[in-house]
């Protein structure tokens, strides 16, 4: 396991992505997922379901979420 | 993009298309609804965010924003009756414990419900500009719990209690009021406002006045000045720790107004413990609270200045016209300085130095100086008594400060020329008797004189400075150019310009031959060097130090002055003396020789002469002998020195004439430097710029300059315009 905090993303497909917790903040939707006082599945398992998200969809996006992280200040 | 040619292909539509049926929306809805209840119920554990995220999303997408808003809106409000009922049944204190956590929960579910509701936030609302989730939030919570009607007076009412209680002195939990306080603020400011802070500034009103009233009846004025700071530092902590930041202004400004402006004559006026009474004790401590108090209510400080400058005018009026204290000069000032001291550091200490206070001293001070038109005088006394034995042991530094203090003083006289007259005539009497403790001293008084009015001032006095050395040098020149006198009688000169001192009328005596002799010599030796001058003796100014034997054969040195020198060397060629020969004899005037006489045979110890007969009076028949029988414990004997006295009627009316003679050409002097420039001035703006301009000097009267006016008309210096008659021109 690593050492940093991860996310892991589900695709409809029952891909999984795991990808870091910085990564996945930079979208809002899955910050707020993450962050909410509520107690949602989500944030106690630390996964997320996207059952109309397909997987190659998913990828491109944990792409973007680090490039994002990346060049965007 | 127009299709030229039938495409092969048709994009086809989405997959996954979201059925647009009817049933969808309540299908939806009823998800969502299902959820929010499982939120208020704690229960979130269950659910899947991102499943009502995208519901939420769909059913905006699918324009059933509205419906999604519409319910959201009930489902809360429903929600929100049931829980305004619980927290009404709450009793006695549960009740702000259980609205406390109620409104902890709520907004945790709040912000789930924002949460999942994000997408139409940011889309739905602000098309159709209605309010954002959270803020829907909170207005459903005010409208339906804190302005239900049961509610709201309650929490009012609880608050406002738990309040007075901490003022009585109970502890309470302040943690608590500080959340409800903050559930207010975060309902909107307004909300604070009104729900809360308002009554809370009424009440607190209500119950400082009648504590200011309570106390100000059973305590003096520093103890309810320390209740009122207590209180007031109390309001502050409260604030800091649980109320709204912008509520420190207002709640200071209601104790302020209740605690102490309503009752501030009454507490400065207080009897034996008001402002008067700290002033005269010096209660820096009390002061001090008292300035910090009153600075904060308007008029607070000009309350006290006024007092302040009352009281002191008062003092400085009754110290100034006492007649006793009017007896000493030295005494007098003495007590204008302590007085000043004082209040310089009660300024200072208590009032954190305050310019308008200081400023206020300062106008009290020149106004009951110059009530007592002698003051000049007796400053100028004060002064001559330092430089003469005061000051002797003193350090240089503690020199410098009481010069500079008698500075201070000066400074509030109106008529400065008065005090240069009294203080050359004392300066003069001072050096040629060489009776002054310390060169330095003088000269940096001088110096302080200039830079306070001008080099006009000291001009004179520092010529009678340089008078001295000269003679010391001609002296020096004269007895090295006789080397063959100096086994007589040793002569010392001081040779006085005119204009410098103060003016005598010379009148010569008779001096014995030894000295006339003397003098002769030194006369030619002088008007050998200086040619074109002329020289008087001033023999009522100089002293004279004789060696004496008497009948038991004790030898004594005695320190006289040249009048009684003349008269005691008589006694060298004769024994017995009638008042008329020594008259002849010497050549002295009446009443000096009298006076002469007097102290040299009637004075206990230091009667060299005796007096037949023994009566304190010398009448014109009088025998003089010389005392046999006089003793002293010391060799040295100083008989009768011209020490600088307080003035006699007469004296003081002359000084007075001749100070306002000298002041009518200075007048006259500053008119004409004035037309000159102006060339043409009315009436009124000449007597303004005069007095202005001799300011530094004295006070001009305005009758006086009008008297100058016409007497320059008269010499044609002026000429009064021909339409105008306020109007004067300069003739040049």
């Amino acid at each position: 396991m690593k050492r940093k905090d991860t996310v892991k993303l589900i695709s409809a497909d029952e891909m999984e992505f795991v990808i870091d917790k910085d990564a996945a903040m930079v979208s809002q939707t899955i910050r707020n997922m993450l962050t909410s006082p509520g107690g949602f599945a989500e944030t106690e398992l630390g996964e997320v379901t996207f059952p109309e998200i397909s997987a190659v969809i998913l990828e491109k996006i944990c792409q973007y979420f680090y490039w994002a992280l990346q060049y965007s200040r | 993009m127009s299709n030229q040619k039938k495409r092969n292909f048709q994009i086809e539509a989405f997959k996954h298309r979201v059925v647009v049926d009817p049933k969808y929306a309540e299908k939806t809805w009823s998800i969502l609804e299902h959820a929010i209840h499982e939120i208020y119920n704690h229960n979130a554990s269950g659910l899947s965010f991102e499943e009502l995220y995208r519901n939420a999303y769909n059913m905006v997408l699918h324009k059933f924003g509205e419906k999604l808003y519409s319910g959201l809106v009930a489902t809360m409000t429903a929600h929100l009756k049931e829980i305004s009922k619980s927290i009404e049944a709450a009793q006695g204190d549960l009740f702000l414990e259980e609205l406390n956590r109620k409104w902890n929960d709520h907004n945790k579910a709040l912000q789930m419900i924002r949460d999942i509701l994000m997408y139409m936030d940011r889309t739905y609302i602000p098309n159709t500009h209605k309010t954002p989730v959270h803020e829907l939030g909170l207005n459903l919570w005010r409208d339906n719990v804190i302005h239900s009607s049961k509610i709201q007076s309650r929490l009012l009412s609880m608050l406002l209690e738990l309040v007075h209680r901490e003022r009585t002195g109970e502890v309470i939990d302040r943690g608590l009021m500080r959340n409800i306080i903050k559930m207010l603020m975060d309902l909107g400011s307004s909300v604070y406002q009104e729900d809360f802070e308002k009554p809370f500034l009424e009440v607190s009103a209500e119950f400082y006045m009648g504590e200011s009233q309570k106390f100000i009846e059973c305590c003096d004025c520093g103890d309810y000045l320390k209740k009122a700071e207590l209180r007031l530092n109390e309001e502050i902590e409260r604030v800091t720790h649980y109320l709204d930041v912008k509520s420190e202004v207002k709640i200071t400004n209601v104790v302020e107004k209740e605690m102490i402006a309503n009752h501030m004559m009454r507490l400065v006026h207080m009897e034996n413990s008001g402002l008067v009474n700290m002033l005269l004790d010096d209660k820096y401590e009390d002061l001090g609270r008292m300035y910090n108090l009153f600075r904060r209510v308007p008029n607070g400080l000009s309350t006290i200045r006024d007092v302040m400058t009352s009281h002191l005018r008062e003092i400085g009026k009754q110290l100034v016209t006492d007649a006793e204290k009017l007896r000493d000069p030295v005494e007098f000032v003495q007590r204008l300085l302590d007085e000043k001291d004082k209040y310089d550091s009660i300024i200072s200490q208590a009032f954190s130095n305050d310019k308008t206070f200081q400023n206020a001293l300062n106008s009290s001070f020149e106004y009951f100086i110059n009530l007592n038109n002698r003051s000049p005088e007796f400053i100028s006394l004060y002064v001559d008594d330092k430089l003469r034995k005061g000051l002797k042991g003193v350090s240089e530094e503690d020199v410098e400060i009481i010069l500079d203090k008698v500075m201070m003083l000066f400074r509030y006289l109106q008529e400065k020329d008065v005090f240069e007259k009294y203080y050359k005539q004392h300066l003069a009497k001072r050096l040629l008797s060489g009776k002054t403790v310390s060169d330095d001293a003088e000269r940096s008084l001088i110096v302080k004189l200039k830079t306070e009015c001008g080099y006009q001032f000291t001009s004179k006095l520092e010529g009678m400075f340089t008078d001295m050395k000269t003679s010391q040098d001609t002296m020096q020149g004269f007895y090295a150019s006789h080397p063959e006198l100096t086994d007589g009688p040793t002569l010392v000169v001081q040779v006085l310009t005119t204009g410098s001192w103060p003016t005598q009328p010379s009148i010569t005596c008779n001096l014995p031959a030894e000295m006339s002799a003397l003098c002769e010599k030194f006369r030619s030796y002088y008007l050998g060097t200086h040619t074109g001058r002329r020289l008087s003796w001033q023999t009522n100014m100089g002293t004279a130090d004789i060696k004496a034997t008497f009948g038991k054969g004790q030898k004594h040195e005695l320190n006289v002055s040249t009048y009684q020198m003349c008269v005691l060397m008589l006694f060298n060629n004769a024994d017995r003396l009638s008042y008329k020969e020594v008259e002849q004899a010497t050549g002295i005037p009446a009443s000096d020789l009298k006076r002469c006489l007097q102290s040299m045979a009637c004075v206990k110890g230091k009667n060299v002469l005796r007096k037949e007969p023994m009566s304190k009076d010398i009448g014109e028949d009088d025998a003089f002998f010389v005392n046999d029988k006089f003793t002293s414990k010391f060799y040295k004997v100083k008989i009768g020195t011209v020490v600088a006295q307080k003035e006699s009627e007469p004296e003081k009316q002359e000084t007075r004439q001749r100070v306002e003679e000298d002041r009518k050409p200075q007048i006259e002097a500053a008119i004409v430097r004035i037309m000159k420039s102006r060339r043409v001035l009315d009436h009124n703006n000449i007597i303004a710029e005069v007095t202005k301009q001799l300011q530094s000097r004295f006070l001009a009267n305005p009758t006086e300059i009008k008297k100058r006016i016409e007497s320059l008309i008269e010499r044609d210096f002026l000429e009064r315009d021909n339409n105008d008659r306020k109007l004067y021109r300069y003739l040049a």
